[in-house]
């Protein structure tokens, strides 16, 4: 192995790498959102919507995402239309699965936020005046952010990590890269250089979310 | 004098416990009245059945001539709402916003609430805050100020909304002593301003000095009701003389 065996290898993982990032920032767009949706289903006085939110986050917790992602790119299809034209892109598959099933841990960090938030504040916010929007979006939302930040990194941490996942259901990442440089060569440093493309991933996504608490910190 | 709140057998329990039996009294405009009386005599419930922070079981509550709630049952959300924001409240934690700087904890809530301009806003917050003594603290965030400053910060925010009177709940019970004089010092200059004020308070010297009326609280109702000299000096109810006993 020389330096322009790694330069070859590496270039060739690196096509992996817009699968990735795509994945990465496009469940986190999707999930954010959706999983405090789900928190404030959770907290609605309207039982049924409470129970259907709280049965799916079960199930979606307690099942393995690669289940899910067959569920969808396998199974799904073959109930016919409207799934197979909805589910025929791998890629679609995977954004679904992925942002369905983040959406429901990031609703349990959401929870475990709005719990660590004083009672008082909603009681401020409701003698000062403030309609349940304003207390909400000025008040809670940016609290419960700054509380949950930690979570959030961990959870962005284990998402880089599953991306590799999409490789059973045909999607070519790193991995899918690193296994082809592997059979071409017949050497296992290609996976040594798929460890350290996660890494250098993870480490910059580390430092950006340290950034970002030092950021919201009061 | 102009009557600001009217209590009428004001009622109400948690899970089964009467906390408030029947609870009488009225706010004139220009009064400063202390509550005064024993832990669990449901002076604090009593506050927070005013602003509404607690439902009541029965009872009614007329502030500034309007009812929002009458014999226990309240009118619209919308309603309450216009009604109960004629009053300002200040907590014994504080509750200012951690994750906003001083300056937009009294800003932000006269801005979306009381529809101030960001100018307006602003200049009042500035004199506000010289009147509670904090105006160079303006930019700082809460957590860097002692708890007397956030509570001084407290006063200003709810005096931002211009309330026709001030509800606290003990104010000053989770400072320490050099820390509740400038807090009480405040609440001195309401009260020469003639802020009407209802406090909930241990401070029996901010009591006898600042108030013009006291409620003695206990067993869910208020056992006397009288100025400062005659509470102090004369109790008639047997429990407002034990209580003044356990204090001295």
């Amino acid at each position: 192995m020389n330096w322009s065996d790694i330069l070859t290898t590496t270039s060739a993982l690196m096509q992996g790498m817009g699968v990735v990032l795509i994945l990465f920032f496009a469940v986190l767009v999707m999930s954010i959102p959706l999983g405090f949706l789900l928190t404030l289903c959770t907290r609605s006085r309207f039982a049924p919507l409470r129970w259907i939110v709280n049965a799916y986050i079960y199930v979606i917790r307690g099942t393995p995402l690669m289940l899910q992602l067959f569920f969808i790119y396998f199974g799904l299809p073959t109930l016919g239309e409207p799934f197979v034209t909805i589910f025929f892109d791998a890629m679609t598959c995977a954004l679904t699965g992925f942002a369905l099933n983040y959406a429901a841990y990031f609703a349990e960090i959401f929870r475990g936020g709005l719990l660590a938030i004083d009672k008082g504040q909603y009681e401020a916010c409701q003698v000062l005046g403030l309609n349940k929007w304003q207390t909400t979006t000025r008040v809670i939302l940016p609290q419960m952010i700054r509380v949950t930040l930690p979570s959030i990194t961990n959870e962005s941490i284990t998402l880089i990590k599953d991306t590799a996942l999409v490789f059973s259901i045909s999607i070519p990442e790193i991995l899918h890269y690193a296994k082809v440089a592997v059979s071409r060569t017949g050497s296992v440093y290609p996976y040594a250089i798929a460890f350290v493309v996660y890494l250098v991933l993870n480490t910059i996504l580390q430092f950006v979310f340290k950034q970002l608490e030092k950021k919201t910190a009061y | 004098m102009k009557e600001l709140i009217c209590v009428e057998g004001l009622k109400k329990g948690f899970g089964g416990q009467m906390v408030l039996t029947n609870v009488n009294f009225s706010v004139a405009q220009g009064d400063v009245i202390a509550v005064i009386g024993p832990s669990g005599a449901g002076k604090s419930t009593m506050l927070r059945c005013l602003i509404h922070l607690e439902k009541v079981d029965g009872g009614t509550i007329t502030v500034e001539g309007k009812p929002f709630v009458k014999n226990g049952v309240y009118e619209s959300p919308a309603q309450i709402k216009q009604i109960t924001s004629r009053m300002g409240m200040v907590f014994q934690s504080f509750n200012l916003f951690p994750h906003l700087s001083v300056r937009k904890n009294l800003t932000m809530p006269a801005m979306l609430a009381n529809g101030q301009t960001k100018e307006q806003a602003e200049k009042r917050a500035e004199e506000l805050l010289a009147k509670v003594g904090l105006r160079d603290k303006i930019d700082m965030m809460p957590s860097t100020l002692s708890g007397g400053q956030q509570q001084r910060v407290a006063i200003a925010r709810a005096l931002m909304m211009d309330p026709d009177i001030i509800l606290f709940d003990e104010p000053t019970s989770a400072l320490d002593p050099q820390l509740t004089a400038e807090v009480l010092e405040v609440m001195r200059q309401l009260a020469a301003a003639k802020m009407t004020m209802l406090v909930v308070t241990h401070e029996m010297t901010f009591a006898r000095e600042a108030a013009n009326k006291i409620l003695f609280m206990c067993d869910g109702e208020i056992a006397e009701a009288g100025d400062p000299k005659q509470i102090f000096s004369a109790p008639k109810d047997s429990r407002l003389a034990e209580f003044l006993r356990g204090i001295k």
